[in-house]
């Protein structure tokens, strides 16, 4: 008993008790995160999910998408789109002025509101000192004078359209695009939201 | 702490494994066999890896869960089959735990664990009059949402919903409607649409209102 005991503390079987559940758990993540990019689809730099949430969902990709977008809602009640890149698939950094520009009567179709939020890497808001965290369709957004609506995210204010302005963090940051009750045309993938174009 | 392991998740990685590389490399080093290490490590991964893909979901939830039933939102922690309704919307300052740091602005969040191992509960919804909102009901073992109540599936109007666990053979009272969830529990996510600073007390009086109560025999 006691050589059984001793073997087992020298042998190293305990070490690689340890190894093998740190390497089952990385291995875990790697194939989650890897799930979650097949079942990703990329717009104009713009990624969302349309799966999770759903019953019936198999097992790898339940496990994707609680790894993604925890306890998300489903695609028909709330759409997602999440960018860390400009539409050139550059990361988006505060040291840059950006422009997202909507066409006339091309703002994201719904029956309940959107909004468009900027925050850290991780997706947690960051301070700025105007307490704008987000600009949607309650903003009194200018339009130009052919009815598109430009907006613009930035570190800095703008020296012009400040009502169009959505303040970024100084750093990278990430940006979190959510429509309530999503048109038709979001549903059926007619509807795209615009590329984020680098202010020049 | 969750936000520096996202953060520096990487690096925090490479530490690891190069600690893990050390061990296996003091051990040639000094002369003792690795097999035993190698074996019991394969095993341990082999059926790890797929284990913890099969829990990730529950894994998940159950934080929701821990962040609902200990700590709550800032007014302690929420009993199971209470819904407890934030009076703030997410904002940068996460004072009411860093869960409400990652949310929508526009929303009021309300939040509850429901446990239905004691018989069914009701849910009310107030009229809502057109304002959106939705309750989500998250099957805590898979982490999707068997059911919704709100403005896209039930309506605005006034409400009371039966939930009912799995094998419950009661009769649903006149005018409600039953809702069966496929386990006896499930995370519980409610959001109210806030249209304005002004209207935010408006919206809370009605997040406030959307309760849960033991169904009546």
């Amino acid at each position: 008993m006691v050589n059984a005991l001793a073997w087992f503390s020298q042998s190293g079987v305990v070490q690689g008790l340890i190894l093998g559940a740190v390497l089952a758990f990385l291995t875990a993540i790697l194939l989650m995160n890897a799930v979650a990019r097949t079942i990703t689809t990329t717009v104009n730099g713009w990624s969302a999910i349309r799966k999770c949430g759903q019953p019936g969902n198999g097992v790898l990709v339940r496990a994707a998408c609680a790894k993604a977008l925890p306890v998300v809602n489903v695609f028909e009640e709330a759409a997602y789109w999440t960018t860390t890149v400009d539409g050139s698939g550059q990361t988006l950094s505060g040291g840059h002025g950006y422009v997202l520009h909507f066409p006339a009567g091309k703002l994201p179709p719904n029956d309940a509101f959107w909004s468009l939020i900027p925050t850290d890497i991780v997706g947690y808001m960051v301070n700025n000192p105007t307490n704008r965290y987000s600009v949607g369709d309650r903003s009194p957004l200018a339009q130009n004078a052919d009815g598109s609506v430009d907006i613009y995210l930035q570190h800095q204010a703008p020296g012009r359209h400040e009502q169009n302005w959505l303040p970024t963090p100084s750093g990278k940051f990430k940006l979190t695009f959510r429509v309530y009750l999503p048109g038709a045309a979001i549903l059926d993938g007619t509807y795209q939201l615009p590329s984020i174009v680098k202010a020049p | 702490m969750n936000r520096l392991i996202l953060k520096y998740g990487r690096p925090l990685t490479a530490v690891i494994l190069a600690v893990f590389a050390w061990v296996i490399y003091r051990r040639i080093a000094s002369g003792d066999g690795i097999t035993p290490l190698a074996i019991a490590a394969v095993i341990v991964w082999v059926i790890g890896a797929p284990a913890f893909i099969y829990l990730w979901p529950r894994l998940t939830v159950n934080g929701y869960k821990r962040a609902i039933v200990k700590h709550g939102f800032g007014d302690g922690p929420i009993p199971v089959n209470t819904l407890y309704a934030v009076p703030g919307t997410s904002s940068p300052s996460a004072s009411r735990g860093s869960l409400m740091a990652t949310g929508a602005d526009d929303l009021l969040y309300v939040g509850g664990w429901l446990d239905l191992s004691k018989g069914p509960q009701v849910l009310h919804v107030p009229d809502l009059a057109g304002r959106y909102f939705s309750v989500q009901f998250t099957d805590p073992s898979t982490s999707t949402n068997f059911a919704y109540v709100g403005k896209r599936t039930t309506g605005t109007k006034a409400g009371d919903y039966v939930l009912s666990g799995p094998g419950w053979k009661g009769t649903v009272p006149n005018g409600m409607t039953q809702i069966s969830s496929p386990t006896d529990s499930a995370l519980v996510i409610g959001r109210v649409f806030v249209e304005s600073d002004s209207d935010l007390p408006i919206a809370y009086g009605l997040a406030k209102q959307i309760q849960l109560a033991p169904l009546k025999q």
